[in-house]
């Protein structure tokens, strides 16, 4: 018995609007950046889903998201070293006291 | 060549093309070797010299390679063609000026702690936007993509003691994540309906795909793709980062994410949707007739983007007393005005876009030349620091003046011309709306930008002593002043060249030819 396609699809979109959710509504920094973490994740359920199920099934889906595993990695780095500084500075992680600049 | 090496297929490969990435790479992990092994209290401007200097060997084999037939290579994970050379070569330029900016403005013990990294952090932004240029495979692109962002989210929030700098890192990091996040669920969408990642054969396959019943997902991938890409160039529905980012970056980055990191968002953004989208056609089932989808169906919401982009842009300038945001706002504007030629994809599309580009990098980077040297001496970035920089540096303020001008498009200077051929396409293109939007929002902009010119000429200054310009920025300056002025009154040749050296239909064509 195998699962349709659109399953994979579905979960993938479920994650996706939940990430998207938590990075335009949450206060924390740390959790705004795991939602971030969250909406890639759905990019790659959806690259291996298609590698396996998609019109024209091949491995490059799967390679695809070895690449965007990598940046994404590389990008929370950056992420959490910015925000660890902007800690020292200010001594808050809430994103609702970030706001220094003129509107 | 025998072909009988053991790297197999990688010899077979003219990797000379490759010359201008490799110096570029080869000169950014010089100057991170020659950083750990330099003393920790000398001067690191010698590392900026090497860095400009890679970059002027790196220009002089773009060169080269201009006028080329097209060569591609890894399976078109690299291209060299004329749109690549071109976008190339205003990446290059665009970091050339930004070096010479920071040679006078990163200082160790005030500002920037770490100047090394500064400066190969800039040349792997600048690798990043070139493989966006050239490249027609989407995990390249990507790839490309990410190296600049990345890059630059640390460029913003270089210096570290400063809370804005900071706030503004940070502020970037995570609307770019966003962005990215966008980009690549439309990407996966369109991966799985073509099952390929290279531009070519996705192009081929989705017209089938979208014939047999698909065409929604094909245009939820479009959407999703516009609205992350949209980010790299600051257009209106993801535009609210740049005020923030501009004004908590360092002036020369402010000056790098306006010029070279949106000419890279437009390399990658005409890249992907006019090989992917660009053959798709409409079936009407009545009278049998086919129209094209990118003309006809997507073409407009890229010009209510454009138009959007206009209309917020500039209004948003007008209220801006930090001269950093109001060129935030101006930026926003600028590029709604690069994305009409794109809207209404007229045969001279691509010059169109090109020209402006030009015209654009050389008045934005004279202009943030001229406002880092004036804000570090008054220790402000209001616009009321400009106030009697007629009397104080007469040179700058005339030269000031010109930028000025030429962004907000009037005759003698580049900026007149750029817009006047936007503004022709919209007329054959015969979208009066978009026309008018943009002659409405050019009589807005000249309010803000006239309000820096009324600043410097008629108020008085807090001081009348003379206006120390170092050397780097006297040269930024003139030589931007010079092509502003130079291309604004003979706009034929510059626009001839463009024709001649950089093909578009290169774009379409298999190796070789």
């Amino acid at each position: 018995m195998s699962v349709p396609i659109t399953s994979y699809l579905l979960v993938a979109l479920i994650l996706f609007c939940i990430g998207l959710y938590g990075a335009l509504t949450k206060r924390n920094a740390v959790v705004i950046l795991l939602s971030i973490e969250l909406m890639l994740n759905a990019v790659n359920i959806n690259l291996v889903a298609f590698a396996k199920y998609g019109m024209f099934p091949n491995i490059s889906g799967q390679i695809f998201s070895l690449f965007t595993i990598t940046v994404a990695a590389a990008e929370a780095a950056v992420g959490l070293a910015i925000l660890i500084s902007l800690y020292r500075n200010r001594n808050t992680v809430r994103v609702d006291e970030m706001n220094l600049m003129k509107r | 060549m025998n072909g009988a090496s053991k790297w197999g297929n990688l010899a077979q490969y003219d990797w000379t093309v490759m010359s201008p990435e490799f110096t570029i790479l080869g000169v950014a992990t010089l100057l991170s070797l020659l950083d750990l092994v330099m003393n920790k209290n000398s001067d690191r401007r010698i590392l900026a010299w090497i860095g400009f200097i890679g970059i002027l060997i790196a220009g002089y084999f773009v060169v080269q390679n201009t006028g080329q037939n097209v060569v591609s290579i890894l399976n078109d994970m690299y291209r060299l063609d004329g749109f690549a050379n071109a976008f190339k070569l205003i990446f290059l330029v665009g970091v050339a000026f930004v070096f010479l900016i920071s040679i006078s403005y990163v200082d160790e013990k005030q500002n920037v702690k770490h100047s090394g990294e500064y400066y190969y952090l800039m040349l792997m932004a600048l690798l990043g936007a070139m493989l966006m240029a050239s490249s027609a495979d989407l995990i390249t692109l990507f790839v490309g993509l990410e190296l600049l962002s990345i890059a630059s989210y640390i460029m913003v929030g270089t210096r570290k003691n400063h809370i804005q700098s900071n706030e503004s890192a940070f502020k970037y990091v995570v609307s770019g994540g966003i962005a990215s996040a966008v980009t690549l669920y439309g990407m996966s969408f369109i991966y799985g309906l073509t099952g390929s990642t290279n531009l070519y054969i996705m192009a081929e396959r989705l017209s089938n795909v979208f014939q047999n019943g698909f065409d929604f997902l094909v245009y939820l991938s479009f959407f999703l793709m516009l609205v992350g890409l949209a980010f790299k160039i600051s257009a209106v529905p993801y535009h609210m980062w740049a005020p923030d980012v501009y004004q908590g970056a360092p002036t020369p980055i402010t000056a790098f994410l306006s010029v070279v990191s949106k000419a890279a968002g437009f390399a990658i953004i005409l890249r992907i949707f006019l090989i992917i989208f660009g053959n798709l056609v409409n079936l009407d089932m009545t009278n049998g007739q086919q129209s094209s989808v990118l003309v006809d169906t997507l073409g407009l919401y890229i010009a209510i983007v454009a138009g959007a982009s206009m209309i917020i842009g500039n209004t948003l300038a007008m209220r801006q007393v930090n001269i950093k945001r109001m060129m935030a706002y101006s930026g926003i504007a600028q590029a709604g005005y690069l994305l009409v030629p794109f809207a209404t994809l007229t045969v001279l599309m691509f010059e169109q876009t090109i020209f402006y580009l030009v015209a654009y990098l050389l008045a934005n980077m004279g202009a943030f030349a001229i406002i880092m040297l004036v804000n570090r001496d008054r220790q402000t970035e209001d616009v009321k620091s400009f106030a009697g920089l007629y009397h104080r540096a007469p040179w700058m303020a005339i030269a000031m003046t010109f930028f000025l001008l030429s962004l907000a498009g009037l005759p003698i200077s580049a900026g007149f011309f750029g817009k006047f051929y936007i503004f022709m396409s919209t007329i054959v293109h015969s979208s009066y709306w978009l026309a008018g939007i943009m002659l409405a929002t050019s009589v807005v902009s000249y309010f803000y930008y006239f309000s820096v010119i009324r600043q410097m000429y008629m108020r008085p200054g807090q001081t009348e002593a003379p206006l120390k310009v170092p050397f780097t920025i006297a040269a930024v300056v003139l030589v931007a002043l010079a092509g502003t002025i130079a291309v604004g009154i003979m706009p034929d040749p510059v626009l001839q060249y463009i024709h001649h050296n950089f093909p578009l239909q290169q774009m379409f064509q298999a190796s070789g030819q």
